[in-house]
Order: C-alpha cells, then sequence, then structure tokens
C-alpha cells in the first residue's frame, strides 16, 4: 500500500501542503470561515 | 513518512492531463475521509450511548479511525482504483502538521524544538552506530543495513526513500528496509501509549519520547494523540526537529558509498541538502511565526488548530489502510530481528534521554 520507488511523481505534497495551509489560515484571518469546530 | 511526491501510476502519468490524473486521486481520498469520519463518528457514538448508560468502549478517535483502516485493508483486497488516492494520506498528514503550527508560539517552538534538536543529535549518533552493528552480526546486506539505520535514526520511509536513490540501493532492499519500518511503527502504535502511562509520564515528555524513538512522522503523529491533544503537538514538534537531519545522514551514507565506488558522487553537496529536506517543515515555521506575531485571533488561532485535527482524520485513516500484516510475515526473519533489536535500544536510550534531559521539568 506504501508508494514503491518505481511510482511516477504526479505533484509536490510538500508545496501542496503549504499553499492549502496558508490558503485557509487566509481564509480564516479574513472571516471568510469564521469559525471551525471540532 | 512516505515520499514527498504523490505517486500516480506511470502509465496515467504519461498519457493523460492533469485534470484527470488528479480524478484518479477521488477515490482512495474519498475511502481515507470516510473511514477517518467513520472514526470520528463512532466516538460520537460513544460519548451518546455512555451518556445514556449503555456500554460502550471508550476509544477515541484516533484509535477507531486506524482500527478501522487496519480492518479495511488487510480483511478485503481493496480494487486498484483506490490505491492511487489512498497515498494522498501524506498530504492531509503534512497540512496537519503545518496547521498545527498555529498552537506553538515561537518561544516553545524554539525552547522545546531546541531541546529536540539536541536530543535527536544524540540519538542520530547511538541508533545509526547501533543499527550499524547489529547489521553486521545478523550478517544483512551492507545497503539493507544502511537503509535500516537511516529509517530508524532520522524519518522512516521518506529517508529510505530519499536514500534509495543517493546510495544506488537495489529496489529489493529498499521494499524490505520500507516494510520493517512500517511494521515497527505499527507496533509502536499500540505499546507506547501502554509504556508511557505505565510510567506516569507527563504530556510533553511523552510527546518528545515519541518524536524521538517513533520512526514515521506518520506513526508519531498516531503515536503521540493516542496518549492526548498535547502529547500529540510535541511528538509532531520532536519528530520534526528530527525530521530536519535528514539531509545530512543521507549525504553521509551517499558520500561512503561513493567513496566505495558503488553509488555516484553527490556533486553539489548544499543543493543536495536543499533537495532532501522536508520543505513542509517552513510551513509549519511559517504558520507559527504568523500566530506569534498576533496575525490571528484567539478564535481564530482555535480554528486553525481544529482545522489540523480535520486534516489528520485523513492520515490516521492513511495509517491503518496501509499498513499490510503480511508483511510481518513476507520479510524474513533477519531485518525484522534487526529493527526489533535497534528499536528497543533506541526506545530505551530516548526514553533515558528525555528523563535525563528534563530533570523531571516536563510533565
Amino acid at each position: 500500500m506504501d508508494p514503491r520507488p518505481s511510482v511516477k511523481l504526479a505533484f509536490n505534497v510538500d508545496a501542496a501542503a503549504i499553499v492549502i495551509a496558508l490558503a485557509l489560515a487566509a481564509l480564516i484571518r479574513l472571516n471568510v470561515i469564521p469559525h471551525i469546530g471540532w | 513518512m512516505s515520499t514527498h511526491t504523490i505517486p500516480v501510476p506511470l502509465e496515467t502519468t504519461r498519457q493523460r492531463p492533469l485534470w484527470r490524473q488528479l480524478l484518479t486521486l477521488l477515490p482512495g481520498t474519498a475511502l481515507l475521509f470516510g473511514v477517518g469520519f467513520a472514526g470520528k463518528g463512532i466516538e460520537s457514538l460513544g460519548h451518546y450511548l455512555r451518556s445514556r448508560h449503555i456500554p460502550f468502549p471508550q476509544v477515541e478517535y484516533v484509535l477507531w479511525a486506524i482500527l478501522l483502516g487496519l480492518v479495511i485493508g488487510n480483511a478485503v483486497r481493496l480494487p486498484a482504483l483506490f490505491r492511487p488516492g489512498l497515498a494522498t494520506y501524506e498530504l492531509w498528514l503534512k497540512l496537519g502538521i503545518v496547521l498545527v503550527g498555529a498552537k506553538f508560539v515561537l518561544g516553545d517552538l524554539l525552547h522545546l524544538g531546541g531541546l529536540s534538536l539536541v536530543l535527536v543529535a544524540i540519538e542520530l549518533v547511538l541508533s545509526l552506530s547501533v543499527m550499524m552493528l547489529l547489521g553486521r552480526v545478523f550478517k544483512l546486506r551492507p545497503k539493507l543495513t544502511s537503509l535500516l539505520a537511516i529509517g530508524s535514526s532520522i524519518c522512516g520511509v521518506t529517508a529510505i526513500m530519499a536514500a534509495q536513490g543517493a546510495i544506488d540501493s537495489e529496489e529489493q532492499d529498499t521494499s524490505t528496509a520500507i516494510a520493517a519500518i512500517l511494521t515497527l511503527g505499527a507496533l509502536a502504535l499500540f505499546t507506547f501509549p501502554a509504556i508511557g502511562h505505565a510510567l506516569h509520564m507527563g504530556q510533553q515528555s511523552y510527546g518528545i519520547w515519541t518524536g524521538l524513538a517513533v520512526d514515521n512522522t506518520a506513526e508519531a503523529t498516531v503515536t503521540g494523540a493516542l496518549y492526548g491533544d498535547e502529547a500529540g503537538r510535541i511528538a509532531i514538534l520532536a519528530k520534526t526537529a528530527r525530521s530536519s537531519f535528514i539531509g545530512f545522514v543521507v549525504l553521509g551514507y551517499a558520500v561512503y558509498w561513493a567513496s566505495r565506488g558503488q553509488a555516484q558522487h553527490v556533486q553539489n553537496k548544499a543543493l543536495f541538502l536543499w533537495q532532501k529536506f522536508p520543505k513542509f517543515i517552513l510551513g509549519f515555521v511559517a504558520i507559527s511565526i504568523l500566530a506569534t506575531a498576533g496575525f490571528f485571533t484567539h478564535a481564530q488561532l482555535a480554528s486553525l488548530g481544529n482545522l489540523s485535527k480535520w486534516a489528520f482524520l485523513p492520515a490516521f485513516a492513511g495509517v491503518g489502510l496501509r499498513t499490510e500484516l503480511r508483511d510481518l510475515i513476507h520479510q524474513g526473519w533477519r531485518p525484522i530481528l534487526v529493527g526489533v533489536l535497534g528499536e528497543v535500544f533506541l526506545a530505551l536510550v530516548t526514553l533515558g534521554l528525555v528523563f535525563f534531559s528534563t530533570h523531571g521539568a516536563l510533565r
């Protein structure tokens, strides 16, 4: 189930994680997303 | 943790446009979220039933998500269309880690991160030495020993994958080392919390210990979260500090094997270090800096913290879904024995380091 060395890579996970996190943080900061509960 | 990029089957990436490649990720991603949300749902159901005095196991969502994933991943042969999407567990894990940076002010980051860095440096020297020694005693292939040493001392699967290209190891050795590290990580999920409770460890002590001793970032995160929210966050911090050493260790092994004529020489060492550095750590630090600078209100910080928990849900499910218990049987007894002995040594040494370094200050 884990990725093996022979697979082709589609996009960079680290960059995607940072971009998504910063985008979500911006939306929360701008109150576009007012509250996220748990 | 696994590779830095999401894998998609070779034939699909050559022929299909990006949007169709992303489409292939949907089934597995939906399964990850489905299992993760089911884990959270079962925990809520347990709260409801117990409030009505109906007996139900008091188990946290983290363990439910993992157990559901383990059952599905091992009892059912999942169709191939789920595989690309299941690999996105790594994206959700890293997204959760970056977002959890909001829960650390920079002072904590420097204090606990600095302490972790010192402990990591000691742990690295000891674990690399012991794994190399065990590999020789049990007559493992030298490059398999190198991979096991790198995987157990740094960052599990990511480090092994990073080293594989650098030391020109055989694919069989890489697969064996990955299987051994994942199996040992799965064992840590169930043993570490029990040991922590038996020793009455505080959240911070346990979190640092977990971050130092559990190999894979996903398993370290889960093993910490199983003990408590704070332990989970501290485990991430300590594990992140450990992961930052990945480039140096892999470079060391690359230079060693190149000097023996069994790997290519590294031309630009600074570029090599940058390429191997786990970049998501920069996002984690950036969010922490923003939080420290007062960029977010308290309510917004709470929202970011909750968002990280939601991101971890599919990642926890992925830990269960990708853990193949059959690997325990198929990988041979010597690599797993070397791994177990090395991990037990590592766990004991790091436990001692945590107690010694904190003098009971971290409770």
